[in-house]
Formats: structure tokens, C-alpha cells, sequence
């Protein structure tokens, strides 16, 4: 290529991002040393110099979102989210694993023990058998922290049990909940069956960024080695007419990431592997109360009552004038 | 809560309580998308205090303006993507059932 | 027990009665020993008997505790030892050890004179002195037996000279001269006996071990004159000093040994106690009955003489001026390790702050035999050590018969050579058991006479044969605490197991002893494998060698044993890791829950580790293991993970990671008295003052099993009797008003729920009633709990954080813990990279890795390349790195991250147990000053530095604060005239001086109420401190 000055060099076209930026924007990049290109480029005046827009518009999402579902039974759902932010999706499974509410036992009352499993550690595993009834049919205690209650011997909630309240719940399945209550009836042998029953789902969801591996024309040999090098087959061979042949991602989804197309000499300048910023598959696996499709759409309306009760709060912030909201601190402070 | 000075409307920090990564995380998103928005971020001071710092800076907008803004584009957002999935899950249980039929005979 | 039989003779007519099966005394068995009832039960039996299949005995139970007599390290006995001492002087001792008598005869090279030390005698002894006394007069005759050389004439020549010097020519003067230097002990021996003192001397103390009979000196002097011999051969050549740290040269002394010193001692005891009092009977004239010595057997000498022995560790054997203690310990019972290693342990002779390097140093001889890695940090690093996987101690075999087996195949006796042919050339001495046997002309077949005769399991198989090429010496040894380990035989570098063999030994046709019978295998002690030329595998066997190892890994001892790959750790980190393997909570034992222990750390989901070795599978650690797989993340993370502290998943918690059971254990007794009265349990009163404190009793006055116990709960409703002297007549009949409370109650830390576990009624050694109460707590790991991996990689939780804001990996794994990388470079602890790859793959691929010592060339541990291979078929990155993504922002970090599973242990170093602050609380009753300690809420310390800190600041308010207000304030009344303490009468309101018996010069002032008590101390002690007040 020969030399040419910057002066002389053409401008970047305005209102739209050279190939190699819109790469980089949305794809993850992952290099045999280490991802790059790892974060989102939120900030809606990232491309400014170039004339674009990154900022957000609620049409162009709506537009652009799709959820497609790949695989959905009673206890599993496997969907991809494309075109949503890694925070927003984040945010989702941070929702799926800690806030939608499922039942556990959290009081045991022994009448009598002779099993070889000590009180508290039989009352652990009772605490983590998932309970099949439906949260949503309770009255939810709120664990928020001016909510809690002072009492003598630790932070305890007064309320009644989870338990005691699912036993008179007709919806509550007696399936767990029969186990649960012969092991409490003095049967060693049996306490220890119910504990062996293996509740092995309990909700937990993982997601990852939809993979692409783009390849830059691997022919022939070197297409047939790629096959083989990959462990979990994600290549396949096509033939593209005469004689030759050419490696190409069939199976994208299984793709673990194991790096181990592009080890060794020169495989990273022949395979790229990127992966797709906003394309998310999420695999949620239910503990059996709620069916997993449910359990999502709880865990956004969960996002949207936070959205909602907090817009409550800056409004009436907002409504209040300015000079008492800063008296408030100052007594906030004064109580601190 | 909300910590800004009476003077510049345009910067504030904002105290949410009971509120981690989640909610905080999601909101800087939005924010940034907002094109008010010269700067936001969030902290979480102490990891044994369930609170979070947003701090916004606009262009001139008054802060809390900005922030109810992004907050109710995340609802908005949250309602699509129930929206959508409900319905995609819907497609798919048709589907599954057709495919279904298909194996029976 | 032991039942000994006996021979009565009655005195009058001769008549001689045998009275059989006697008991003498009552003996403590060690456990699984061959007299044990445990000895040869399968599993199943002994889980009938309630006992522990995989527990591996060797300890002793005293009066309910269980005591290990650790394995004792000693100089050899009865040999010869060249050394040089502090003074830098040349020294031949030897330590003489026989049934009769313990004797130590030094010959030491001084200013190029030879003399003898020993206790008898007020100071050294030239050595031609001895000679002479011991009959050879002629000094030519010395020289002959120590060799012609010209160069030993020469370091003769002075100690020759000495003794002309001395004028002591014939055997009648050196007696005369050996007299006059014989130390008298008291006056009380009678004259008579004086006369030979010496002769006696020089027969029985001097070189003990080489007996004398008749006054046949020759073989005395012919070991005097090897002795010298090797002395001067030491001068001429450095390299002939012995290395008293060479193992070699050491015996260890194991419990079998202790006990038959301390049982002969005792029985001896015994028979001079009944001596004297069949003595004392048969003084007395009026005697009623025949005299029948059976009935005046001690039984009580020997029982109670081992049984405090044992318990208090303290040996005291009067003949042999034998004072040890500490001999025995506890059993360690934290840990099934603990246990097993606390056996394999070896006490160290000498006394732990001399700071010398020489003994504390890895030896290269105890290659094979005492553990490399296992010892204690600290003072007794080094000294301390512990027995490797194979090593075998030999016990005492009998002599009798390999002595004529040694005249028989050639040796010539001493008794035919004359000074001259000792040393002749091409002859070897032959010295057994460090005496000198004869001399052999052919040294190499003889050797390989004797060891053709041990393989075929003619001699015993601990017998060693050693050609010592340099003393042109044959070693052959028979006597009991060397260390020997099994090696195969090779002949022409050719191994002599073979696959059939080993065929046979999977199938379970052929045993280890088999192997041994067959002489494929033999036991090598140290001397003996300087004639060996040992391959590590038979891959690498030359013609020359004539062994292989069995296996390399048995190099390391049991502790050492748990690491996997410990060849690619820093040396330090796994005697680290071999401390602290000790210290990690999981099982003690398959019967930990039948048993009493008054503190028992248990895990509550222990795990087997994932990456194992054999020595793990050969100790049954998969079996009791201590720790758990923990999926570890090796990154850095928020910050509360420096200095090695860890962040742990609050999930994996909550699921049951490192969570663990304390027992701990109460004790009543339910005391008798002298008039017969005893305590009593009552029914707990259910309503009035009491009755909630008494919430966790049952019916019988005792806490029962399960219930809640609390700080001040009462745990037993007993009441003692007021009257515990004066005799009662119906001690059953006592009205209520004659007893008195005597209840007792719980003292544990605030807020940690605490359960009875247990109850135990068992009788005491005084037969009253004694009830155990066990308290069980279970904790979930919190902030500042200790957790270690098995290569010394310490540290204590940092923060514990949501399992949603915890990194996740592609497929969705979220780490239980995570780790600094900080931890690698600087401790080199590649293992643990290792142990994390095999990990990985292990859980991938279904299969247990294995990681032993050594063990890639023999297939007993996996290699890099190989497991990476798995990896890479199950999906995974080679290099165990994975794609993470932050759990906080969903977006990938941006490095892979080394992820995976690391068997990880929780120590006992808990906080729960730690913790310490204290406001206002107790004093101690002479000072006033705030206690001291956690047991007792004792105060904080602001100790001498941190006072001169403030003292250099200057803040001297501070000081004063810190030491007066806040400590021991104390307010005195002053008497300004004579400047002594007086005291503040309360009824005239007014401060009075004692010694000037009034009150008007008297001030008030505040000091510190230790200051108080010296001057009043320092009064009784007749020094009068004099206050001199000025004002302020």
C-alpha cells in the first residue's frame, strides 16, 4: 500500500461508522491471549465525531428485539434475547437468581430425631429441597431493611412461617411436602429417603452473548483440521465447487468457547472468533415450582416495580421544591 | 434520595436504598443512552449497606428529570421485552405442538 | 494383663511349690497390636466392636485418654563415633549400652595426646595408661594392633611419651596411677573393696559393651586399638569423621523398647519390695501362719509404675539414671491425619532451642526412610521429623546364632589373631553389632554369603550386611531401632518381580509378605544402601544396579502423602501444607459420632478429592477426608481478597460449603462422700425462680439431647449434701434441707445456638457416676475463617458476596470461591495450577486424577499434555483458562480465567473462637488491673511500644488515660510530712497518716493501684518509698 498523507486521505464518511468500528462495537473479540472489545459502548455521544448517534431510541428497539425460543419443557427453557444490552439482561438474570421468590421451608420444628444427621443439618437440607407451590399466591414479605424488626435474639420475622401457611394452601403440591413432613415423624430410615430425593433444579439461569465465528476462507486440509480440532463440532465442511471444499460454523451454539480453533501457529489469523454484544442465550432451569417461561416474566416485572417505585420517588422528590429536599438531608443527617 | 445543591439542577447524585447492581446497572444504561446525559455512574459504597450512588451530570436538564426519563425508558423496555418473550413463547408452544403431532403418526 | 508363672519355696522343710498363672501386674496394650483384641479383625468385625476399620492403632489408652509413646531418636549404641567437639578437638566416643549397665567412654585427641574420659574418674586418662592396665605393657605391641603405618607411630609417639612421663611401665603401676585418679563418691565404701576399684572400673564401665571375662582384657584392647585406629586415621583424613547427623548412626527407640525398660525396672522394683517385706515378716518371732511369698506380691508396683508413665509421659528409670519426659502425648484427634501422622512422629534426643544448623538439615541418607517434607515450622523445625510411607524400625533379633553363623562361613575369631594380622592387608574386620567378631579375608563374598542367607529367609530379614571399603569393615547388624524400607531385588539391573508377579498380587493370590519370602524383595537399612546401587524405576537400571524403588512417592510420609504433584511445588509449601493438613476439619474417624471427645471439629459435607494419589487411597484419606472440591476462580475481585484472603459465593454457603460441626464436651460427677452421703439429680423445678433457666432439662434432672442450650441454662439439677464428714446413719434418708445446690450451668458465647448432642453415663476410676454431656454447634463459614488448598496456600475469607454479582463462565458455572493470583508467583506452588487442570478434567470426564509424588513416569499421576487433552475433548480451553463474564455487568471480562475445581480444606482457626472485645469487665483481684486473655474478658494491651509510641508522640494525656483511668485508678491520702500512705476515716470525714497518727498534712491523690502495692511491698521488704508532693 503506498504512503499517502492524512491530509490527502479521504474524510470518514459522516453519519456512519467504518466496517472495523461497527465490528468492534458489536462484537466481542476473543483473541487467544484475552477478549478485547469486552464492554458495550453505552454512552449516547461515543460516535459523535463521526456523525452517528449512539444514543437510544425506544422505537429502534422495539424494532429491533426479537426473543426466539429454542427449546421449552416443563422445567427447562432455552431462548435467545437479540438486541438488548448486556446491563438489561444482566439485569434479568440477576433478578432470575436472587429476587423472584421461591418457597423453602425456613422453620423445622423436631418432635423427635434419632437419624444420624444432626437437628441443624437435617433442617439445611429441608431448607434447600425447593417447595412446588406458587410464590405468587402468597402474601410476600418484603425483606427490605427498615422493614425488619429488632427482636432480643437476632433479626427474626414475626410473621408465620412459609410452612405453615403452604400446608393450609390447597395449590401447594403434597408431592415434596409429604417427604418432608414423614421426616419429621420420627422414621430415621425414612427422614433420610426424603433427603436422598434429589430437588437437583433449583433456579438457576446462565446466559451468554450468541457466538459468530467468521472465517476468512479455510480451504481444503486446513478445513478438515479445523473440523477435527474443534471438540465440540461446530464446524462442518462445504463444498463451494471445484474440488474445493471450505470449513464453516454449522453448529454456532455449541461453541463452549474452548479456544481451541484458533491454538497453535497462525490459527488466529485464519479463524476469527467473535462473539454477537447484544445477542443473549439464556437457559433457565426451574426448581420445579413455577414453569420457566413464568419465572421470566416475573423476573422483568420484578425490574419494572423497582423502575416504577423508584419513578415515585424522584417524582415526589421532584414535586417537593428544591430547598427541602435539603432540609430533609440535613435531618436525615442530624438523625444518622 | 436525592443529593444536589439548589444552585445546578444539572448534577445530582441520586441514593437509592435497597438497591444493588441490578436496578443501578440497568439505570446507567439507560442514562447513557440519554442524549442530556454528559456523564452518570453508580457506586456502592460499602458492600455491608444495601444502598447505591447514581450521579448524574446533563447537559442542562435538571438531573432528576433525567433519571425519572431513563427509569420509565427501562420500564417501557421491561413491558417489550415481557411483551415479546410472551409472545415468542406462545409461537413456540404452537410450534411444539405441531411438531408434536407431526412425530404421533 | 499378664499372668506370669512362679516358683514358692517354703522355708523349714525343703519343700518347693510352683504356683502358676500369678498376677504380677497389669500391663496397657497397645491398640491393634498382636495382643489386642483388634489385632486381625476384618472391617466388618471391627465395626461390630464400634471401633474405627481405618484408625491405625498404635496408641495406648490410659485411664480413658488415648497416649501415643512417640518414637524416640538416639545416637546408635555400642558404636564408635569420631567427631570433633567445640574446641575443635578430634573425639572417639562411644556409648556403651548393656543389660547391666549404660556407660559413655570418650577418648579425645588433645595438644596430640590421646586421652580417656570417663565419669569415674576425676580427669582424663592417658590411653597408655589403660593399655597398660589392661595388661598389654608393651608398647610395641600397642602399635602392632593399631597397624604399622609409620604415620600412626608418629600420633602415637606423644601419648607413649605421656606415659613414660607419668612412670607408669608395668600393668601392677598403671593400676597403682589409675587409683589415685578414681573419683570418690562417698565415704561409706568399705576399704577393701577400694583396692580393685579400678581393675572394676576399667572391667565394667569402661567400653561396657565389650564384655570381659576372667580379666581377659584382649578383646578390649584389640577395640581400644580400633578405636585408635580410626582416630588417627580421622587425623590423617578428614573424610573419616563420622556425621552424627547421618541416619545411619541413629536409632529410634519405639514404645516396645520404652515400656520393657520401664517394665524391668518396675519388676525389679517389685522384687526387692517383696524382699523387704518377707524380710520384715520373717523378723517378726510371733509368726501365725507359713510364710507364702505369693500373697505378699505387689501387684499395684507395675501397674500403677506404666500406667503414670504412660499417662504423664514422664520415664524414670533408676538404674540406668534415666529422667525423660514428654515421652507420650495425646493422641491428636483433630483430624484423621492428625491421628495417623501423630503416629509416624519422632522426637528428637537433644533439646529444642539449641540453635544449631547441623541436625536440623534434610540429610541426604534419610532419602527413602524419614519423611523430606513433614516438620514442624518454628524451633523444632528440623528436628521433629516423621516416618516415610515404607520405613520399617527393626526390633532386637538374636545374636547367638549369627555369630557362629558369621564363624562359620569364615570369619576369623580374634581370639587366634595377634596384634600384627588384625590389620594385615586384604582383610576385613567383621564387627557385629559393634563388636568386633574376628576378621574376614574375602569381604564381598561374605557379604554376599549373608545376604543370599537373608533372601532365602535363613537369618532374619532385617539383618544388614555392610562393606565399609574406607575402615575396611564389615558392618553386619542385628539390633533393634534402625531404619530399614523394602527394595526390589535386581539382579544385573534386571528386576526380580516380574508381571506375573504382580498379576498374582491384583488377583490377591500373592501378599507383600510373599514377595519378601520369595526374596524378590528385601529390607534395606541405611548402611546397607551405601552397598546398594539403587534405579528409581527399571527403565533406568544399568547392569551395575542391584535395586529398584518400589515406588518414589513412599519417599514422602503420610502427611506429605495428601498433596498432589507436591514434585512441582516450592519445597516449603508442602511442609506448610503438612502443618496444616493437621489442622483441617472433616473426619476423624468412621466411629466419630459414638465417641466422647471433649472438642471434635467436623465437617458436615466432607469430600473426596478429586485429584487424589495413592498414598491417599493407600491411608484411606478418600475414605476420612477433610476438605471439600471447591470451584475456584483464580482472579482478582473486589478488593477484600488481598494478602491471600479469599471471597467466597454466598450461594455455595448457603448450599453447604465449609460448613462444619464443633462439639465440645461437659463433664458431672456425681461425687460420693467419705460418710457415704453423694450428690443427687433432682426433677427440675417447672415453675418459680429457676424454671426457666432449667427450660432444657428433661424428667431426670438432666439436659436432654436436642434441646436449644443458651448461656446460663442449667445443664444438671444436682444437689450435694451440706454434710460431707461426719457420718450419717441413713446417708439414703437425708431430709431435702440437708442438701445444698450444687447445679451446673452452660458458659458458651452469646448468640451461637448451641444444641446437646449427646449424653453419656459412665462411672469414673471411683466408680461415682459421671455424666458427659455433649454440646454440638454447627457454623457456616463467615468473615476471617481460615480455609486452605493442600500446598501450604493458606488464607481467610475476605468478603462473602452474592452469588449474582459472582462471575459465571460460558456454561454458566459460577465459582464457589475465588482467589488471588497475587498467591502464585512469589510462592511457586505449581501443583496447585496442576491439581485445579486435573480437576477440571476429573469432573469432565467422570474419573478420578491422580497426582502422586514422582508419579508420571509410572503412570501414577497424570500428566499436563494428557489432561489438557481432556479438556479440550470436553470443551474446555487447554489451559484451563475460561471466557468469564462479570455477574455485575453482564459484559465478558477481559481476560479468560483460570477456573476450576481445587480440594480445599477448612482449618480450625475460626473467628467465632477468635473474637475479643471487651468495654469495662473483670480485674484482677492483687492489681486491680483489667484481666488478661479471651477466656478470662480480659482487656486490650497497650503494651511497652505502644507506650513509647505515645511517649515519642507526646501524648501524654493519652498515657495517662490508657495506664491510670482506664486501668487500676486508685485514690491514697498522702501524708506531705513523712511522704508515706495513710488512710480516709470515714467517721471524722478526714484523711489520717498511720504513721504520724494525724491527719494534718494529709493529701489526696490518684495513682495507679499497682503502684500502691509496690510501695507496700516494697515496705514489707524494708524499703520505705517517701512521696514527695509538689504542687502542680
Amino acid at each position: 500500500m503506498p504512503r499517502v498523507s492524512a491530509l490527502e486521505m479521504d474524510d470518514v464518511p459522516m453519519g456512519q461508522l467504518p466496517p472495523h468500528i461497527q465490528l468492534q462495537r458489536t462484537r466481542v473479540f476473543c483473541a487467544s491471549d484475552a477478549p478485547t472489545q469486552t464492554e458495550n459502548i453505552q454512552y449516547s455521544g461515543a460516535y459523535a465525531s463521526m456523525g452517528v448517534d449512539n444514543s437510544f431510541r425506544l422505537d429502534d428497539f422495539v424494532k429491533n428485539f426479537r426473543v426466539e425460543v429454542a427449546r421449552l419443557d416443563e422445567d427447562d427453557i432455552e431462548f435467545d434475547m437479540i438486541g438488548i444490552d448486556a446491563a438489561l439482561a444482566n439485569a434479568f438474570r440477576r433478578i432470575l437468581i436472587a429476587e423472584v421468590p421461591t418457597m423453602a421451608i425456613e422453620k423445622v420444628l423436631f418432635a423427635n430425631n434419632t437419624s444420624v444427621i444432626p437437628d441443624e443439618v437435617l433442617a439445611h437440607r429441608l431448607g434447600l429441597i425447593p417447595i412446588k407451590a406458587d410464590p405468587r399466591l402468597f402474601e410476600y414479605m418484603s425483606v427490605k431493611s427498615d422493614q425488619l424488626e429488632w427482636l432480643p435474639n437476632g433479626s427474626e420475622f414475626q410473621l408465620v412461617t412459609d410452612n405453615s401457611t403452604s400446608n393450609s394452601n390447597s395449590n401447594s403440591k403434597p408431592k415434596t411436602y409429604t417427604s418432608f413432613s414423614r421426616s419429621q415423624t420420627s422414621l430415621p430410615e425414612f427422614s433420610e429417603d426424603s433427603i436422598a430425593l434429589k430437588h437437583n433444579d433449583i433456579t438457576i439461569a446462565k446466559l451468554g452473548p450468541g457466538q459468530v465465528v467468521l472465517l476468512e476462507n479455510v480451504e481444503d486440509e486446513k478445513a478438515e483440521e479445523l473440523v477435527k480440532k474443534c471438540p465440540v463440532n461446530v464446524f462442518d465442511i462445504e463444498d463451494i465447487g471445484e474440488g474445493k471444499r471450505r470449513a464453516t460454523v454449522a453448529r454456532p451454539r455449541a461453541c463452549t468457547l474452548c479456544r481451541e480453533c484458533i491454538r497453535g501457529d497462525d490459527w488466529e489469523n485464519r479463524v476469527a472468533l467473535r462473539r454477537v454484544k447484544n445477542h443473549f442465550i439464556f437457559t433457565i432451569e426451574s426448581s420445579g415450582a413455577l414453569p420457566p417461561e413464568v419465572l421470566f416474566t416475573e423476573a422483568v416485572k420484578v425490574l419494572e416495580s423497582k423502575c416504577e417505585q423508584h419513578t415515585s420517588v424522584i417524582w415526589t422528590d421532584l414535586t417537593e421544591d428544591n430547598g427541602s429536599t435539603e432540609l430533609k438531608l440535613v435531618i436525615a443527617n442530624q438523625k444518622a | 434520595m436525592e443529593h444536589g445543591s439548589i444552585k445546578d439542577s444539572s448534577s445530582s447524585t441520586f441514593s437509592f436504598a435497597d438497591e444493588d447492581h441490578t436496578l443501578a446497572n440497568s439505570v446507567r444504561f439507560a442514562l447513557n443512552q440519554d442524549p442530556r446525559v454528559t456523564f452518570c455512574g453508580y457506586s456502592i459504597p460499602h458492600p455491608a449497606d444495601a444502598l447505591v450512588n447514581i450521579r448524574v451530570q446533563t447537559t442542562g436538564a435538571p438531573a432528576s428529570e433525567v433519571l425519572k426519563d431513563a427509569v420509565q425508558d427501562l420500564m417501557v423496555m421491561c413491558q417489550h421485552v415481557r411483551d415479546t418473550f410472551d409472545k415468542a413463547v406462545v409461537d413456540s408452544k404452537v410450534s411444539g405442538s405441531v411438531k408434536a403431532m407431526k412425530i404421533k403418526p | 494383663m499378664v499372668s506370669i508363672e512362679y516358683t514358692k519355696g517354703s522355708h523349714g522343710d525343703i519343700t518347693v511349690a510352683t504356683k502358676k498363672d500369678v498376677i504380677i501386674g497389669r500391663l496397657p496394650i497397645m491398640l491393634r497390636s498382636r495382643c489386642c483384641v483388634l489385632n486381625l479383625r476384618d472391617e466388618a468385625e471391627l465395626a461390630r466392636l464400634g471401633e474405627c476399620p481405618l484408625d491405625p492403632g498404635g496408641y495406648f489408652v490410659v485411664k480413658g485418654t488415648e497416649k501415643v509413646i512417640l518414637i524416640q531418636e538416639q545416637l546408635s549404641k555400642n558404636r564408635i563415633i569420631i567427631d570433633k567437639d567445640s574446641k575443635g578437638h578430634l573425639i572417639a566416643s562411644v556409648t556403651s549400652s548393656t543389660d547391666a549397665i549404660k556407660s559413655k567412654t570418650v577418648f579425645i585427641l588433645d595438644k596430640e595426646k590421646i586421652r580417656v574420659v570417663l565419669n569415674q574418674f576425676i580427669k582424663p586418662i592417658p590411653i597408655m595408661v589403660i593399655m597398660k592396665a589392661m595388661g598389654i605393657e608393651s608398647d610395641q605391641e600397642v602399635v602392632q594392633m593399631i597397624g604399622r603405618d609409620p604415620r600412626y607411630g608418629v600420633l602415637l609417639l606423644p601419648s607413649i611419651q605421656e606415659c613414660v612421663e607419668e612412670n607408669v611401665y608395668t600393668q601392677q603401676q598403671a593400676l597403682e596411677y589409675l587409683e589415685t585418679k578414681v573419683k570418690r563418691f562417698s565415704f561409706s565404701y568399705g576399704s577393701v573393696e577400694k583396692e580393685g576399684r579400678a581393675l572394676s572400673i576399667i572391667r565394667d564401665v569402661f567400653l561396657a559393651n565389650v564384655l570381659v571375662r576372667d580379666l581377659h582384657f584382649r578383646p578390649k584392647c584389640i577395640y581400644v586399638a580400633v578405636i585408635l585406629r580410626r582416630m588417627m586415621e580421622a587425623v590423617l583424613n578428614k573424610d573419616a569423621i563420622d556425621d552424627k547427623d547421618y541416619v545411619g548412626n541413629k536409632r529410634l527407640e519405639l514404645s516396645g523398647q520404652m515400656i520393657s525398660l520401664l517394665f524391668e525396672d518396675l519388676f525389679k522394683t517389685m522384687n526387692s519390695e517383696v524382699k523387704k517385706s518377707t524380710d520384715n515378716l520373717l523378723e517378726k518371732s510371733s509368726r501365725s501362719s507359713k510364710l507364702d511369698i505369693s500373697q505378699h506380691l505387689a501387684r499395684d508396683i507395675i501397674t500403677h509404675g506404666l500406667e503414670r508413665a504412660i499417662s504423664t509421659g514422664n520415664w524414670d528409670v533408676k538404674r540406668f539414671k534415666m529422667h525423660r519426659k514428654g515421652m507420650t502425648q495425646v493422641v491428636l484427634r483433630l483430624s484423621f491425619i492428625a491421628t495417623v501422622g501423630h503416629m509416624t512422629r519422632i522426637l528428637p534426643q537433644f533439646e529444642k532451642s539449641r540453635k544449631v544448623s547441623g541436625p536440623r538439615a534434610l540429610q541426604p541418607s534419610q532419602w527413602g526412610m524419614l519423611c523430606p517434607c513433614d516438620t514442624p515450622e518454628g524451633e523444632a523445625c528440623g528436628l521433629v521429623k516423621n516416618l516415610s510411607l515404607m520405613t520399617h524400625v527393626t526390633t532386637d533379633d538374636e545374636e547367638g546364632p549369627l555369630i557362629s553363623l558369621c564363624h562359620s562361613l569364615g570369619v576369623e575369631d580374634l581370639e587366634l589373631l595377634s596384634g600384627e594380622e588384625l590389620h594385615a592387608p586384604n582383610s576385613f574386620l567383621v564387627m557385629f553389632n559393634g563388636l568386633i567378631l574376628g576378621k574376614h579375608r574375602k569381604p564381598q563374598h561374605f557379604a554376599t554369603a549373608l545376604r543370599k542367607l537373608r533372601r532365602a529367609g535363613i537369618i532374619g530379614e532385617f539383618v544388614s550386611v555392610f562393606v565399609n571399603e574406607k575402615q575396611k569393615c564389615i558392618y553386619i547388624a542385628s539390633d533393634g531401632g534402625r531404619v530399614c524400607r523394602p527394595l526390589v531385588i535386581a539382579d544385573k539391573g534386571i528386576s526380580r518381580v516380574k508381571e506375573h508377579h504382580m498379576k498374582e498380587l491384583k488377583v490377591g493370590i500373592r501378599t507383600f509378605n510373599d514377595f519378601l519370602r520369595d526374596g524378590l524383595i528385601e529390607y534395606l537399612d541405611v548402611n546397607e544402601q551405601n552397598n546398594a546401587l539403587i534405579a528409581l524405576y527399571e527403565g533406568e537400571a544399568v547392569p551395575e544396579t542391584t535395586h529398584v524403588e518400589i515406588e518414589p512417592f513412599t519417599i514422602l510420609g503420610v502427611c506429605a502423602g495428601l498433596i498432589p504433584f507436591p514434585h512441582h511445588n516450592q519445597s516449603p509449601r508442602n511442609t506448610y501444607q503438612c502443618a496444616m493438613g493437621k489442622q483441617a476439619m472433616g473426619n476423624i474417624a468412621y466411629n466419630q459420632l459414638c465417641r466422647m471427645d471433649s472438642l471434635l471439629y467436623l465437617l458436615v459435607y466432607p469430600q473426596r478429592p478429586l485429584l487424589t494419589t495413592r498414598t491417599i487411597e493407600l491411608v484411606g484419606y478418600d475414605k476420612l477426608g477433610a476438605g471439600q472440591n471447591a470451584t475456584v476462580a483464580v482472579m482478582s475481585y473486589s478488593g477484600y481478597d488481598i494478602e491471600d484472603a479469599i471471597v467466597m459465593n454466598k450461594s455455595s454457603l448457603d448450599r453447604g460449603f465449609g460448613r462444619c460441626i464443633v462439639t465440645k464436651k461437659l463433664t458431672a460427677i456425681n461425687q460420693k462422700y467419705a460418710n457415704n452421703t453423694m450428690d443427687r439429680i433432682i426433677r427440675p423445678q417447672r415453675v418459680g425462680r429457676d424454671a426457666e433457666r432449667m427450660q432444657i432439662l428433661d424428667d431426670d434432672g438432666l439436659a436432654a439431647p436436642g434441646e436449644i442450650i443458651r448461656p446460663y441454662d442449667i445443664y444438671i439439677n444436682k444437689q450435694s449434701p451440706i454434710n460431707k464428714e461426719i457420718s450419717v446413719h441413713s446417708p439414703a434418708g437425708l431430709p431435702d434441707s440437708a442438701y445444698k445446690s450444687a447445679i451446673q450451668t452452660y458458659k458458651g458465647p452469646r448468640g451461637e445456638t448451641a444444641v446437646v448432642d449427646r449424653v453419656a453415663l459412665t462411672s469414673d476410676k471411683d466408680n461415682n457416676l459421671c455424666i458427659k454431656f455433649l454440646i454440638r454447634h454447627t457454623r457456616r463459614p463467615e468473615l476471617g475463617d481460615k480455609f486452605s488448598s493442600r500446598h501450604g496456600q493458606k488464607g481467610v475469607c475476605g468478603t462473602i458476596i452474592q452469588q449474582e454479582d459472582f462471575p459465571f463462565s460460558e456454561r454458566g458455572i459460577c465459582p464457589d470461591l475465588i482467589m488471588n493470583p497475587h498467591g502464585f508467583p512469589s510462592r511457586m506452588t505449581i501443583g496447585k495450577m496442576i491439581e485445579l487442570l486435573g480437576g477440571k478434567a476429573g469432573v469432565s470426564c467422570g474419573r478420578f486424577h491422580y497426582g502422586s509424588a514422582f508419579g508420571e513416569p509410572s503412570g501414577h499421576a497424570d500428566r499436563v499434555e494428557v489432561i489438557s487433552e481432556t479438556l479440550v475433548k470436553h470443551g474446555f480451553s487447554y489451559s484451563g483458562k475460561d471466557f468469564i463474564y462479570s455477574g455485575i455487568t453482564g459484559s465478558p471480562l477481559q481476560a479468560y480465567i483460570f477456573m476450576g475445581p481445587i480440594y480445599y480444606q477448612k482449618l480450625k482457626h475460626m473467628v467465632l473462637d477468635k473474637m475479643h472485645a471487651r468495654a469495662s469487665g473483670p480485674r484482677v483481684m492483687l492489681t486491680r488491673q483489667p484481666t488478661e486473655g479471651r477466656s478470662r474478658d480480659g482487656g486490650l494491651r497497650l503494651g511497652e511500644m505502644e507506650r513509647d509510641c505515645l511517649i515519642a508522640y507526646g501524648a501524654s494525656m493519652l498515657i495517662y488515660e490508657r495506664l491510670m483511668v482506664s486501668s487500676d485508678p486508685f485514690e491514697v491520702q498522702v501524708c506531705r510530712a513523712c511522704g508515706l500512705l495513710g488512710y480516709y476515716n470515714y467517721k471524722l470525714k478526714a484523711g489520717i497518716c498511720s504513721t504520724c497518727k494525724n491527719g494534718d498534712n494529709i493529701s489526696t491523690m490518684k495513682l495507679p493501684y499497682a503502684c500502691k502495692l509496690l510501695f507496700q511491698e516494697l515496705q514489707s521488704m524494708n524499703i520505705v518509698p517517701r512521696l514527695k508532693l509538689a504542687e502542680a
